[in-house]
């Protein structure tokens, strides 16, 4: 039973960070109907702004550290988000009416056209944050020692995810970014201007994997040019398990996927653990095609 | 068919790289890493290999013709291997240094074979590379048997009963672990209460870990590469698993204590001396001259086999000029404990180096590598 909780909350953790990448896949692709396969360098991208403001500023030495978590954590965000709204305008507006195949195909350009620039940037080699940054406090429950950060980052990505759901069911831009995404003409002809709307969705999605990505640099340290791709598969397949373009659906996607994980390497196999995962998420299309919580919608790519 | 469109690649890629070095030029080949996975191996590989030629071209070349190095990247794959090795044989060198990973030297043995070019791997140590019966390839590195014997050696010589072996499913690291797996059931030496594999490239081992400390080992033996050791000795400070955790040869390189940070204190590995631990001055001048040019330490083991690499080529074109036939023939008859960066270097009949060259190393708490006494 301890080692149950103990792999629910390694579970938990992973699937936070799953979570917060998943949500900026869903969200362009409830919008758009797009795959933004450039989400993954996103996060990418993040965890590298992240770690270059850690070292040129110095900052470990001034602040505290988990003030310190915070302050990259805005600023990667603040960057990648804009980052994000120039791929959207230089990759995906232009594209806008032409035949959606078109536009996959610039996302899948743009996802290595950023890699790359990334790795020509900083470098082949992996960079690893300073360590003892982050305290190292364990907290004893159930019996079970569970790292204090690894709280701190599912509990940060549940408060990011919950501003978001508050965001887009409470306020007004959220009303209409719900308004473009369930009908783009019909919208525009109530005074809705779509392409802010759409640049909106373009600055929250990746401003969260940016997040996502400071984050996962903070905790495991090290960081690749290209780690997107593996942590962008696995979100990519936590938004459809849970019903793609649905934001709820990619935050229980993603919880659900980091817990399949855990448990799986954990009861069945280690070496399977991928395989399972992906098994859970055939099992759950082959009975709910739409995905846990996803509406039925005519087309998908 | 495969011949006849590797023979066009090579024939298209040739014309684009007639006319770029002087006939007079004893080419050299280095296919490595340079971008990829491993990228941080092919790098230094390549750095130190431009010294090398650099010093000896300042000293008067080879027999009083200079050296060309010629670089290609493998992109840490065996694809990308493919299209780097056709480069190398369209540009004319008659001998090729590469590469790091067993499978993307694999993918690249037999262009240079039909091509009559002399390859010596500098870390790949899979068994099945010399079983082929090519006359033409070498490697620097050991084999994963004669690892996998120190491996249950040490294991044993510490005094571990229940042993845990970790791998991540790629062919170096399975062969590894299947090779010490078996060595440790025949010899009863202990008993093996864990075998099973872990994802490269992710970041989360902490499930892997929580069912590992469940079965409570003595020690762990992992045998993968450097990237996932350093997260494993990471996260296992994290939770307060303190057990010993011990690695194989492609966790000696300096970005494991990177990512592992304090953590990395007390761990073991098997790898091939290092030049520190040596005796040849010629060696320690030499990383010497790199500190200085570089700012930073030759990352791994797998980069001064490389340089072993190139000492052994220079003395075989020394004496047999640039012929990729007498040169082989040099290197199996007549090259005996030669003085290089990491030791003796003979071949036998097969390519393989020749002799008892593991070591056993320790972490210390500043982060350095530990020779440790036999």
């Amino acid at each position: 039973m301890e080692e149950f909780f103990q792999q629910l909350t390694n579970g938990l953790a992973v699937g936070g960070i799953y979570a917060l990448i998943a949500l900026g896949y869903t969200m362009v692709y409830g919008i758009l109907r797009l795959i933004n396969f450039a989400h993954g360098d996103l996060f990418t991208l993040g965890a590298y702004l992240g770690f270059t403001l850690l070292v040129s500023w110095g900052l470990s030495g001034v602040l505290g550290g988990l003030a310190v978590a915070g302050v990259l954590i805005l600023f990667a965000m603040g960057l990648v988000a804009i980052a994000g709204c120039l791929l959207e305008r230089i990759a995906y507006r232009p594209l806008r009416n032409s035949d959606r195949l078109t536009a996959v195909v610039s996302a899948l350009g743009a996802s290595i056209f950023v890699q790359n620039a990334i790795m020509l940037v900083c470098g082949a080699r992996s960079q690893v944050y300073p360590t003892g940054i982050l305290p190292t406090t364990i907290i004893p429950i159930f019996g079970v020692d569970v790292s204090a950060m690894r709280f701190l980052m599912f509990g940060f990505s549940l408060l990011l995810m919950l501003l978001l759901y508050g965001f887009i069911h409470k306020t007004r831009l959220g009303a209409a970014i719900r308004a473009v995404a369930i009908d783009q003409d019909a919208a525009k002809l109530m005074g809705i201007d779509v392409n802010r709307i759409i640049s909106t969705v373009f600055l929250i999605g990746p401003a969260l994997g940016g997040a996502a990505g400071v984050m996962v640099g903070l905790f495991y340290g090290q960081i690749t040019y290209d780690m997107g791709f593996s942590f962008g598969l696995k979100a990519f397949t936590a938004a459809i398990l849970g019903g793609i373009g649905n934001i709820p659906g990619a935050m229980v996607g993603g919880i659900l996927l980091g817990v399949i994980e855990a448990l799986g390497a954990a009861y069945i196999s280690i070496a399977w653990k991928d395989a399972i995962a992906f098994c859970v998420l055939i099992l759950i299309l082959i009975f709910r095609p739409t995905g846990i919580l996803g509406e039925r919608v005519a087309e998908k790519i | 068919m495969k011949k006849t469109f590797s023979l066009i690649t090579v024939m298209l890629v040739s014309l684009l790289y007639t006319g770029v070095a002087s006939a007079a030029d004893v080419k050299i080949g280095l296919m490595a890493p340079i971008t990829g996975a491993f990228a941080s191996e092919g790098q230094d590989m390549q750095k130190l290999l431009e010294l090398m030629v650099e010093e000896t071209n300042n000293s008067g070349g080879i027999n009083g013709s200079k050296v060309e190095l010629l670089v290609e990247d493998d992109g840490s794959t065996p694809r990308s291997a493919a299209t780097a090795a056709s480069r190398l044989v369209a540009k004319g060198a008659p001998v090729v240094i590469g590469t790091y990973g067993s499978a993307v030297t694999e993918a690249s043995q037999d262009i240079y074979d039909e091509a009559g070019i002399v390859q010596i791997g500098t870390g790949s140590t899979s068994i099945r590379l010399t079983a082929k019966g090519m006359k033409r390839f070498f490697r620097t590195c050991p084999r994963d048997d004669e690892q996998g014997r120190v491996a249950q050696e040490t294991l044993q010589k510490l005094g571990y009963k229940r042993v845990a072996i970790l791998h991540d499913n790629s062919a170096y690291a399975k062969g590894l672990a299947d090779e010490t797996k078996a060595l440790i059931d025949a010899k009863k030496s202990a008993e093996i209460i864990f075998f099973d594999a872990l994802v490269p490239g992710e970041r989360d081992y902490s499930a892997i870990l929580t069912k590992l400390k469940g079965v409570n080992p003595d020690a762990i033996f992992f045998t993968g590469y450097y990237p996932e050791a350093g997260q494993l000795l990471r996260q296992m400070a994290e939770m307060k698993f303190s057990i010993p955790l011990l690695g194989g040869d492609a966790t000696n390189n300096l970005d494991l204590v990177k990512i592992a940070g304090p953590a990395a204190e007390g761990y073991h590995f098997i790898s091939p001396p290092m030049p520190a631990d040596i005796d040849n001055p010629a060696a320690k001048e030499l990383i010497k001259a790199y500190v200085a040019k570089y700012k930073s330490q030759p990352s791994s083991i797998w980069v001064v086999l490389a340089g072993d690499a190139y000492l052994v080529l220079v003395e075989a074109i020394k004496h047999k000029g640039p012929d990729a036939g007498a040169i082989a023939e040099y290197l199996h008859k007549d090259l005996k404990d030669f003085e290089g960066m990491t030791g003796k270097i003979s071949f036998d009949d097969k390519g393989d180096r020749v002799g008892d060259i593991y070591r056993l190393y320790k972490v210390d708490e500043k982060g350095n590598f530990i020779l440790q006494p036999k």
